[in-house]
């Protein structure tokens, strides 16, 4: 099973991803904003890593962009979790890095469906 | 990762170079390096039995060299592969050109 | 997903992208107006939305064509294109085009039409790829194939960002089987490989029943991220045998449709602040309904107050939640407001005018079903204000007018009524002209003693026209006379103020409430009736000793401290087989107008809302009957119209 890094300032959102990964054996690490999410790559190594977009502190776009840029995290699969009125978000998390995205509002089984997606 | 020389290598100059576990993208400028430094051996011999998780980058590089070492006389060999090597290569269609078993562990 | 969960989804689905249509449209046409980039990227978000929807949902011709037009919006979003009015038309009419499909879609019926296939070969030459060469031609692009070939190169840059070809040949794999060959020959010399590149590319065979869009969504992150071609194998045999048996997603989504069809079911979508306030109705209703509950094991003098208070507020309660369903019926006008802007542009063009269009007041809230009918006389009024009112620039500076004219549509709520507004500032009614015009359509000997207001009335006459060239906007057989019935029939008035030189000013008034009524069904003999419930004030069993017949036959009885007029309604409408004796019925206490008369049925079925139909549209003016209306079990029941009866038998003024 693998390590995952969830980003996301809504607790409640956070909380749902963080409930479902680990129900499903994933080991999961939360933070709340894109800096304390840097900070945690750096403690560890994660092989998928789910960011919010509109984040305070630091958004996930500017997250994506400055993990990017670390050799370790070059490859590694980062989903932006974004809502479908922000589709110029996407390609704003596209164009900083990021892998693919989950739209808000997703249900458990799609969340888990993505990250197999996108583990292999 | 690591490249064993054992005595016969180094008068022998068949290489040996095992791939890592961790087989993916952040692992590949070390793996390039010691690829590249094998290149113009008669001979290498790829470990690829401990390879646990690998990526598309890592079987072009794979690819790139075995080609190139071919194509410079050399001859490159598997000591093993695991069956997730085996498997991405053949999903990829790179099966063939690694000279590696389509699927089954070695 | 059953195919119950998927047709509900698809209804809402397409409800949705109807909406999106609309909202493509006039940011379309705000665009070509000068508007920013942002409405571009409103553009494409909706364009976005349906084609992802459309593959979601089983309309995967929907999808593959929005995607055509997306991707022309995409390389205008990107500054990769400039957007001109050639683009924005274009766009306008895939989006009139896609409304066409979602139209066939819900009637269930084949997609894609000539329409469909020549604009997708004008999207493809817009991006300057024509038909894919060596590819069948855009029309015949085929969707659904038992076999594809797929190609696709990732640019240098894609493994970095996290999507791994390894990862999405194996998603591919779980469409059918694969045949994969890797293409080397872009691949650099070892020592110049930046590992992170992908310098790879990929033919892969796919046999299995795909469809573009299942294909298409494995790729859907990596868009703009390599080079990806996705082509059906055709079948070698010239004719296609008879169709496989259709794979089990297929079948699904037949069946979807045809059950939707079936259903055919018209929907409301509701303001998420309306419902909460019913919640908040019923919560209220439910609390009163407990605090009565208390008074189950009898009442005492004590609690009488109480008791009272309860049952106001149950009658408040109920008023409020029947309010408030009604209002679920409730829209803006902005839905038919929409239109205009289009429409307007379109015209004028044509017409060689300069217009303005100004819209106000387009959240007033009509009933669902006046506002499905008030479009077609609305489009009339404006087609008329600028085919006959508005003036061509020349004229306007000739009038010292700006070149550009006005056309303002304006919906308010006025007391009860709504109030609709179609206004222009153009050359307004040419007094001699339709005097001229009536004349010699024979309407009136002449013009003399005849006020302006009366005059105006004219052009309501049935065939009347007062265009001087017959344009092709005019000459489509409606008159301002249907618009007229058009509006009667919604119980509507049209008038219309102008002054010569000023413009011309349509007003539509529109009864707030008037589609549905709630009311007792009454049965006398075999008929059925309905009752206003508004109207009713009680129902009581009467015996034959409460009835006085007073000279002239008329008869009277006694309720509280007053004697009513009693109108027997198998009497007053004939109606056989009715109960006779006064024990044997029902009498209700109704107020029309002010009055009170008590009406002699034989029973009371049961309360419901009733769509009025009116019955002067469809039979003739009947005393007494306000309209008709369809009951559940497909019969005809006639609405009482209480202030006519009333009248009509000389009811006492209430006390």
């Amino acid at each position: 099973m693998a390590k995952i890094l969830a980003v996301d300032d809504s607790a409640s959102m956070r909380g749902m991803v963080a409930f479902t990964l680990r129900g499903a054996g994933h080991e999961v690490t939360e933070a709340e904003n894109g800096q304390l999410a840097l900070d945690a790559a750096g403690a560890s190594a994660f092989d998928l890593v789910l960011a919010d977009v509109n984040m305070p502190v630091m958004d996930g776009i500017s997250m994506v962009r400055e993990l990017r840029a670390r050799p370790a995290y070059q490859g590694v699969p980062i989903l932006m979790l974004t809502t479908e009125s922000h589709t110029d978000k996407k390609m704003e998390g596209k164009a900083a890095g990021a892998t693919g995205w989950l739209v808000k509002p997703f249900d458990p089984e799609q969340l888990l469906a993505t990250v197999k997606r996108v583990l292999g | 990762m690591g490249r064993k020389q054992n005595a016969a290598d180094k008068g022998g100059q068949a290489i040996q170079v095992a791939l890592p576990a961790d087989c993916r993208l952040a692992a590949q400028g070390a793996l390039r390096a010691e690829l590249l430094g094998a290149l113009d051996a008669p001979a290498t011999v790829l470990d690829g039995r401990e390879v646990a998780r690998v990526d598309t980058a890592a079987l072009q590089l794979l690819t790139l060299f075995r080609r190139e070492a071919l194509a410079r006389g050399g001859a490159v060999s598997w000591l093993g592969a695991s069956g997730t090597l085996c498997e991405a290569a053949g999903v990829l269609g790179l099966a063939h050109a690694l000279d590696l078993p389509a699927s089954v562990p070695a | 997903m059953s195919k119950v969960a998927l047709a509900q989804f698809q209804q809402v689905f397409v409800e949705e992208s109807l909406e999106g249509l609309d909202t493509m449209e006039s940011s379309l046409l705000a665009l070509d107006d000068g508007g920013d980039a942002e409405l571009v990227h409103t553009i494409f978000r909706a364009a976005h939305s349906i084609k992802g929807g459309a593959a979601t949902f089983g309309f995967p011709e929907i999808s593959s064509f929005t995607h055509e037009a997306e991707s022309l919006l995409d390389e205008v979003r990107g500054g990769k294109r400039a957007i001109d009015g050639g683009i924005v038309g274009l766009l306008l009419r895939t989006v009139d085009c896609l409304r066409g499909m979602f139209a066939r879609a819900q009637a269930g019926e084949l997609l894609d039409d000539a329409t469909a296939a020549v604009l997708r070969g004008e999207l493809a030459a817009a991006m300057g790829r024509g038909a894919e060469a060596g590819a069948a031609p855009a029309s015949a692009r085929v969707d659904r194939a038992e076999a594809w070939t797929i190609r696709f190169r990732p640019h240098p840059g894609m493994l970095a960002g996290g999507n791994d070809p390894l990862r999405l040949i194996r998603e591919l794999a779980g469409l059918g089987t694969l045949e994969v060959t890797a293409e080397l020959d872009r691949l650099p010399a070892l020592d110049r490989l930046d590992p992170s590149e992908c310098h790879l590319g990929w033919t892969i065979a796919l046999r299995g029943p795909a469809s573009r869009a299942d294909i298409a969504a494995v790729f859907d992150w990596v868009e703009g991220e390599c080079d990806l071609a996705i082509e059906p194998v055709q079948a070698a045999a010239p004719a296609p045998a008879p169709a496989p048996p259709a794979p089990a997603p297929v079948a699904d989504m037949a069946a979807a449709r045809t059950q939707r069809e079936a259903g055919g079911e018209s929907t409301v979508r509701v303001a998420i602040g309306k419902i909460d306030g019913l919640i908040n109705l019923v919560g209220e209703l439910v609390i009163t309904q407990s605090m009565l509950d208390t008074f189950r094991d009898g009442v005492d003098a004590s609690r009488l107050a109480l008791l009272e208070q309860g049952l106001a507020q149950l009658a408040r309660h109920t008023r409020e939640l029947q309010e408030s369903v009604m209002g679920i019926r409730m829209l803006p006008i902005a839905s038919v407001f929409n239109r205009f802007p289009r429409m307007v542009r379109d015209l004028s063009q044509k017409l060689g005018k300069q217009v303005r269009l100004e819209l106000v007041g387009e959240h007033t809230e009509l009933d669902k079903t006046v506002l499905e009918k008030i479009g077609d006389p609305l489009v009339h009024l404006v087609r008329n204000a600028i085919d006959h009112g508005l003036e061509p620039p020349a004229q306007r500076r000739a009038a010292g007018k700006g070149d550009t004219g006005t056309l303002r549509l304006e919906a308010s709520h006025r007391g009860g009524s709504i109030v609709v507004e179609v206004s222009d500032d153009g050359a307004g009614l040419d007094r001699a002209a339709i005097v001229a015009k009536a004349v010699q359509r024979g309407l009136i000997a002449g013009g003399d003693g005849l006020d302006d207001e009366a005059v105006a009335e004219l052009i309501f006459q049935p065939g009347f026209s007062t265009a001087a060239v017959t344009t092709d906007l005019s000459g489509r057989g409606v008159g301002m006379d249907v618009v007229r019935r058009n509006v009667a029939d919604l119980g509507g008035t049209v008038t219309i103020r102008s002054t010569r030189g000023k413009g011309s000013v349509f007003t539509i008034t529109l009864p707030l409430t008037l589609a549905i009524i709630d009311g007792l069904t009454a049965a006398v003999g075999e008929e059925h009736y309905i009752v206003p419930l508004v109207s009713i004030v009680e129902s009581v069993q009467l015996g034959a000793e409460a009835i006085r017949t007073v000279a002239g036959g008329g008869e009277l009885f006694r309720f509280r401290d007053e004697y009513l007029p009693l109108v027997r309604l198998h009497r007053a409408f004939g109606c056989p087989g009715a109960a006779q004796r006064i024990e044997d019925g029902l009498v209700i206490v109704v107020e029309g107008d002010g009055s009170r008369v008590g009406l002699f049925v034989d029973g009371l079925l049961g309360q419901q809302q009733a769509v009025v139909k009116s019955l002067e549209a469809n039979y003739r003016r009947v005393q007494g009957i306000s309209g008709a209306t369809i009951l559940a079990d497909g019969s005809v029941a006639l609405i009482v119209d209480i202030a006519g009866l009333v009248r009509l038998q000389g009811g006492r003024k209430a006390a």
